[in-house]
């Protein structure tokens, strides 16, 4: 394979990503917990997807490859992964009076009780989204590159998501008072902000975006009850890597540690024998080098 | 306090959750002994499942030492168990792609070697950061340790595990033909349902006797560090890491030897597993392992050695009774429901025909449930904290604190007084004579700087 087809599957890769890790950590930021039921969120919304894509099928026009019907399956992993996101703040997190080691631990119970449903709905195989194999873009196999529609629908998708985001963070009064209640939350609940809508929103949009990561990475791997928690620990190494509680490092993570991963095979070639089966230690190994220079990430703040 | 003199008192000592505890080990233990008398349980079998339990146990002491004391929070339980796991496998036994052959001594002090370094290179970039790293670094770690326990062939045998590893007392004296030499004996005391101990339940005698030690040597190692004044300065961490940095001491130090000493108590429950399975696969590896012993320890109470025994029993008997559940239930429901209520039907079906996801869902329920309602555990520690003379001089048996009344996060509240354990052992009192003099004030200390 050359090096541009490595990029290529970086990109892709590091799309869905960095969707998971935005999600992660503005949870991180304001709810102040690393929450280990994440990457289970994910599988939610995938599974969610793939029953409604079971059952809406091939819905009209196909755009980049995909039918229709897949955006509604898509519109509404997401939305579920959302309720079940709520639902749990509300029936568990809340109430909850712990710190936030106490929150973490919770939310591992809360992570194999969602993995445990999965898998009881759908028992322990592989599955699949039942779209069209495509062939690689003609044109860009010229260039080595064999990439389908359907990756180019996942980084045009992550793209727009990414960008409404932040358009969202910069630009709304809601982004406002999340960036505010993220920085400080007692300063802001003084200020006249209503931190627990504030909250509310926070899980939606950051369970919202796990979903759509979880959708993709079935729809670019493969669904199983176990893809979320195989996955969070990349996630982690992403948000970590960006620094905790920041959206844009996040981002930035996401995409250097996607990158990373994909990019694990050309150790080999340059003459460092780890081969692919160890891309996801190596997204570890990054994550403790960066604490051991910077302790708070990339774009994390001096004081941890 | 003697239980032996005054048995009315010492129950009437117990607090609730206690006699609960008790009551529901007594249950347990009948059960065990009807299935072990009505032939459906065999005795080997019956010795194994202990075995298991002290394993447990002293998974949960190592976590204890972390978490419990120190507030260290550690992830990667199931490396560190199988780091000590594979580290006297890939020594001992005959099909070994490394060297093999050694005895198990030689395995067991390289197994703990081996993660007591370990412990200090993920210690040393993680330690010094807030304490959620440690959680994620640490995870990362044991999937990074998993990995290579399962793809490298020529070092570990990958996927197929270690096989024909030796019993731990294999190349001792007397001991490596014990199972051989003892005889056969046949008790018959319901009749037609004989009980025959043989050579695998003398050799699984021979392994709960292991463990046994194994838990003894480490309880009390760890109840006696744990009092001294090492243990108060992890304490003081585990609560207000400021306040211990404040007093001149160097936490990063303290957390860093109590992050070596837990893994490597848990390298000991990983070399026992080896020679008690006699056979190692990167499955005893999986995250979800690490998630047992936490559970483990918070059910038991953080903190509490009591507590993280009682937990190893409830993990077993999760872990054990489920799989025994799962057979014995009928496949579907054994009443026919009309058709409107056909969903409880289908459910009970999925729930019975799948019992691993049922286990994940249990225990999944049971992490949250007790953070919700119990977050300080069943057993919280209460006089495990405070030396034993401190409780004779100072406290009259009527000034006793209201019992289980303390839903507090850390886990001491010594002014409880109630506990089952002897009120004083000669081990602590000879060991601890250098650390006596601080006892009288020490009490009123503690209950200052735990609540």
């Amino acid at each position: 394979m050359s090096v541009l087809e490595y990029v290529a599957n970086g990109l892709v890769f590091s799309s869905i990503i960095v969707l998971a890790s935005i999600g992660l950590s503005l949870v991180y930021s304001i709810a102040d917990f690393a929450n280990f039921a994440h990457g289970d969120t994910m599988t939610i919304g995938a599974y969610a997807a793939l029953v409604t894509f079971g059952s809406v099928g091939g819905l009209g026009i196909a755009v980049l490859g995909l039918p229709l019907g897949f955006f509604v399956a898509l519109a509404v992993g997401v939305a579920v992964a959302a309720v079940v996101a709520v639902l749990t703040h509300k029936l568990v997190y809340e109430p909850l009076d712990a710190g936030s080691i106490g929150m973490l631990i919770t939310s591992i119970g809360v992570a194999f009780v969602y993995r445990a449903v999965v898998q009881l709905g759908f028992g322990t195989d592989f599955t699949e989204f039942g779209v069209p194999i495509l062939r690689p873009i003609d044109p860009l196999v010229d260039y080595g590159i064999r990439v389908t529609l359907h990756d180019v629908a996942i980084v045009a998708s992550a793209a727009i998501l990414v960008g409404t985001l932040h358009v969202l963070l910069q630009y709304t009064d809601l982004g406002r008072k999340m960036r505010a209640t993220a920085d400080n939350p007692n300063l802001a609940r003084v200020s006249g902000i209503r931190t627990n809508r504030v909250k509310l929103w926070t899980w939606i949009i950051g369970a919202g975006l796990a979903g759509a990561g979880g959708v993709f990475l079935g729809l670019y791997n493969q669904l199983s009850p176990r893809m979320g928690f195989n996955i969070l620990l990349v996630v982690f190494a992403a948000v970590i890597l960006g620094g905790i509680g920041s959206v844009y490092g996040a981002m930035l993570g996401g995409f250097l540690i996607g990158m990373v991963n994909q990019l694990t095979p050309l150790l080999t070639d340059v003459g460092i024998p780890i081969g692919i089966e160890y891309a996801n230690a190596l997204a570890f190994v990054i994550m403790v080098a960066v604490l051991l220079v910077r302790p708070s990430g990339i774009a994390g703040e001096a004081a941890t | 306090m003697s239980a032996l003199t005054r048995p009315r008192s010492a129950v009437a000592d117990l607090t609730r959750a206690e006699r609960g505890v008790a009551g529901f080990i007594a249950v347990v233990s009948l059960l065990l002994l009807y299935g072990l008398f009505s032939g459906g349980l065999g005795p080997a079998y019956f010795l194994y499942l202990l075995g298991l339990v002290g394993m447990y146990v002293l998974l949960s002491f190592g976590l204890n030492a972390q978490w419990g004391y120190t507030g260290l929070i550690n992830f990667s339980v199931a490396a560190f168990f199988g780091l000590g796991a594979y580290g006297t496998a890939l020594l001992t036994a005959d099909s070994s792609p490394l060297a093999g052959g050694f005895n198990p001594l030689i395995g067991l002090v390289v197994g703990l070697a081996l993660a007591a370094v370990v412990a200090v290179l993920i210690g040393i970039p993680t330690l010094r950061l807030r304490a959620d790293y440690l959680a994620i670094a640490s995870l990362g770690l044991a999937e990074v340790v998993r990995l290579i326990v399962l793809n490298q062939n020529e070092w570990t045998n990958g996927s197929a595990g270690v096989r024909s590893i030796p019993g731990f007392f294999e190349g001792w004296p007397v001991l490596e033909t014990f199972p051989q030499a003892m005889p056969g004996i046949r008790i018959e005391i319901i009749p037609g349902s004989p009980i025959v101990l043989g050579q695998s339940f003398w050799q699984s005698s021979l392994n709960v006797a292991l463990v046994t030690i194994f838990v003894a040597v480490t309880y009390l190692l760890l109840r006696r560090v744990h009092r001294s004044p090492w243990g108060r300065v992890l304490r003081t961490i585990r609560s207000d890491e400021d306040l211990a940095e404040a007093l001149g001491k160097n936490t990063y130090a303290f957390k860093m030897q109590s992050f070596v000493l837990g893994s490597v108590i848990m390298a000991l429950a990983g070399v026992f597993y080896t020679h008690l399975n006699l056979f190692v696969s990167p499955g005893d590896l999986e995250p979800i392992n690490t998630f047992y012993v936490w559970i483990a320890v918070i059910l038991g109470g953080s903190g509490s050695n009591r507590g993280a025994i009682f937990g190893g029993f409830v993990i077993v008997a999760i872990q054990e009774g489920t799989r025994f559940l799962g057979n014995a239930f009928p496949a579907t429901l054994p009443v026919d429901l009309p058709s409107a209520l056909g969903v409880i039907e289908s459910t009970y079906a999925t729930v019975v025909g799948n019992f691993a996801s049922t286990r994940l869902l249990v225990i999944g329920l049971l992490i949250v449930l007790v953070m919700r309602f119990r977050p300080e555990g069943i057993l919280p520690p209460q006089r495990e904290l405070i030396w034993p003379a401190a409780l004779d001089d100072d406290t009259p048996a009527g000034g006793r604190a209201a019992p289980g009344s303390h839903p507090t996060e850390t886990p001491a509240d010594g002014g409880n007084a109630e506990a089952d354990e002897p009120s004083t052992t000669g081990g602590d009192r000879s060991a601890g004579g250098d650390e006596r003099h601080a006892t009288g004030d020490d009490r009123s200390t503690e209950d200052d700087r735990d609540e």
